[in-house]
């Protein structure tokens, strides 16, 4: 067991020296790799700060709900009544005719023409109507639109209207937003296996002959892979240390700016902190697909290299 | 020790390098292996050491049957083996040291043992306190010496040199000659393949000829030839 772990630390160290002793083509593919794995993290403290953001609104949808203009006042109560006790309603508010039109006054003051126009029509068009804030379980959109038709079958009701409003648009398009970043990250971590197992095909090639030789004196195939293993391994793990780099200084450049808009909002902490979870989840996964990238690599091509 | 049963090699260019070849070489013995080069003596030590697979006919080293050996069980049987080349293969980035100690860190030695082994293993072929120099600085005898360093690293039941002597002065050929009958001295099969008849003379020991890929094999010491 000792010995085993001294062979990996060996192993570990001369691979170290080895990227060492040609730092500009190591310092170019760590670049290529941090570059690579940075545009998902820039996704994905994206996504995440626009989640705070649209959470930090805690919006929730109203519906209004037209009754019909004939019914009689005890009809209406009637309907508000068995509206209000409805399970998925947490708050229903009667608006009269006359309410309705105070309100609509109130909103279309100083223009003119409206307020002649209803002088016009001598009564008043507005119907009776209710406004109902769904409870919270509710406020999802499909189920808003299961709400909305069950209450249009309701007797006596002439329409009802749905405000999905923008805060629901926001989260929709952001689940758009999210689902193209995992896609875009999920080919980018493809790319990332393509970049640094061709960088591990030409390594190999580089030392056809110390392969050979090691083959025949009796290294097995493990041994042979597993300098480059290390190499697919570090290759990832310090890409994406550089790659968390560049996120953070990417996040503080970005912030202060943000910041004073989100000042202007009495909202505060736009930008997502990256925790020390998120951070370590990189690396991994950063080392991780270095790891595959060098497996892929070296399955293709060790096999034909056999001694002459 | 090595047991070749009718064994032929035909490459995938027609070229027949070697036709029904039969012979065993018993454990401790050492023996020449003469014959012109193009004779098909590089072809058999790559049968022997499982580089190449043989076209028909059974090769049997230390009772394993080549032909059925899993290749996971090759670098195995490579261990057993040194094998000592004609244009050496070393690694010339690497330092005498780390070049001798190859097939011992293959094996995973603790690096003390393996620092003990490399210098006795040096010192045995007159090479002691050039461990740190690079192949490229010593000439073609010492880095043939280096060569047959990391053949007997490992201790091996059987050593294979091809052309040792290729391009040495008699003085030298001599010496490295002799490195290998110090070996089977002490129970190491050693198996030479040489066209340097001389040495073939000098030790009086059995030699098998190849000619054209077929064996024609003389016992020189009884005076005797057989002809299969």
């Amino acid at each position: 067991m000792g010995t085993y772990i001294a062979r990996h630390l060996q192993v570990l160290f001369a691979t170290l020296g080895d990227l060492r002793r040609t730092p500009m083509s190591t310092i170019n593919t760590l670049l290529i790799i941090a570059i690579t794995l940075l545009l998902p993290c820039l996704l994905y403290v994206t996504v995440k700060s626009a989640q705070t953001l649209s959470d930090s609104w805690e919006g929730r949808p109203q519906i209004s709900i037209f009754l019909k203009k004939e019914i009689s006042d005890d009809t209406a109560t009637l309907i508000f009544e068995e509206v209000k006790l409805h399970p998925s309603i947490e708050l229903a508010e009667f608006v009269t005719p006359e309410q309705a039109l105070a309100e609509f006054k109130v909103l279309s003051k100083g223009e003119a023409n409206l307020e002649q126009e209803l002088a016009f029509l001598g009564e008043n068009p507005l119907p009776p109507s209710i406004v109902v804030m769904p409870d919270k379980a509710s406020a999802k959109s499909e189920k808003l639109i299961a709400l909305k038709d069950e209450l249009s079958q309701f007797d006596g009701i002439e329409s009802v209207r749905l405000d999905l409003d923008w805060t629901d648009r926001f989260n929709a398009m952001l689940l758009v937003f999210s689902r193209v970043a995992m896609l875009l990250s999920g080919l980018l971590a493809l790319g990332l296996i393509l970049i640094v197992g061709n960088t591990i095909k030409l390594l190999i090639f580089n030392r056809r002959h110390e392969i050979e030789i090691t083959k025949l004196v009796g290294g097995t195939d493990t041994f042979v892979r597993r300098p480059f293993l290390y190499y697919g391994t570090l290759f990832g793990l310090l890409g994406s240390i550089i790659s968390l780099g560049l996120l953070l200084g990417a996040a503080s450049l970005v912030a202060q700016p943000l910041n004073q808009l989100a000042e202007l909002y009495q909202s505060n902490g736009l930008i997502h902190q990256v925790t020390a979870l998120e951070m370590l989840a990189v690396v991994l996964v950063g080392s991780l697909l270095g790891w595959l990238a060098a497996r892929w690599s070296v399955a293709q091509h060790l096999r034909d290299i056999q001694p002459k | 020790m090595i047991k070749l049963s009718h064994v032929s090699k035909r490459y995938p260019n027609g070229h027949e390098a070697l036709k029904d070849v039969s012979f065993d070489l018993a454990a401790g013995e050492m023996a020449f292996l003469a014959g012109h080069s193009g004779a098909g003596k590089s072809t058999l030590f790559k049968l022997i050491t499982r580089i190449e697979k043989p076209t028909s006919g059974q090769i049997i080293v230390d009772n394993q049957n080549l032909s059925r050996m899993r290749s996971s069980k090759v670098p195995a049987l490579r261990r057993e083996i040194g094998v000592i080349f004609q244009d050496h293969k070393l690694l010339f980035d690497r330092s005498v040291f780390d070049n001798v100690a190859l097939p011992l860190i293959v094996i995973g030695l603790p690096h003390d043992e393996i620092q003990k082994r490399v210098r006795a293993a040096l010192g045995k072929v007159g090479l002691s306190g050039k461990e740190k120099q690079y192949p490229v600085t010593l000439s073609g005898g010492e880095q043939q010496r280096v060569g047959i360093a990391r053949a007997v690293i490992n201790r091996p039941n059987i050593l294979l040199a091809d052309e040792p002597t290729g391009n040495l002065d008699e003085a030298l050929s001599d010496e490295i000659i002799d490195i290998f009958a110090d070996f089977n001295q002490v129970g190491v099969t050693v198996l030479i393949a040489t066209h340097d008849l001389r040495q073939v003379e000098r030790l009086n020991k059995r030699t098998i000829h190849l000619v054209q890929g077929q064996l024609v094999e003389n016992a020189i010491s009884s005076g005797k030839s057989e002809v299969e």
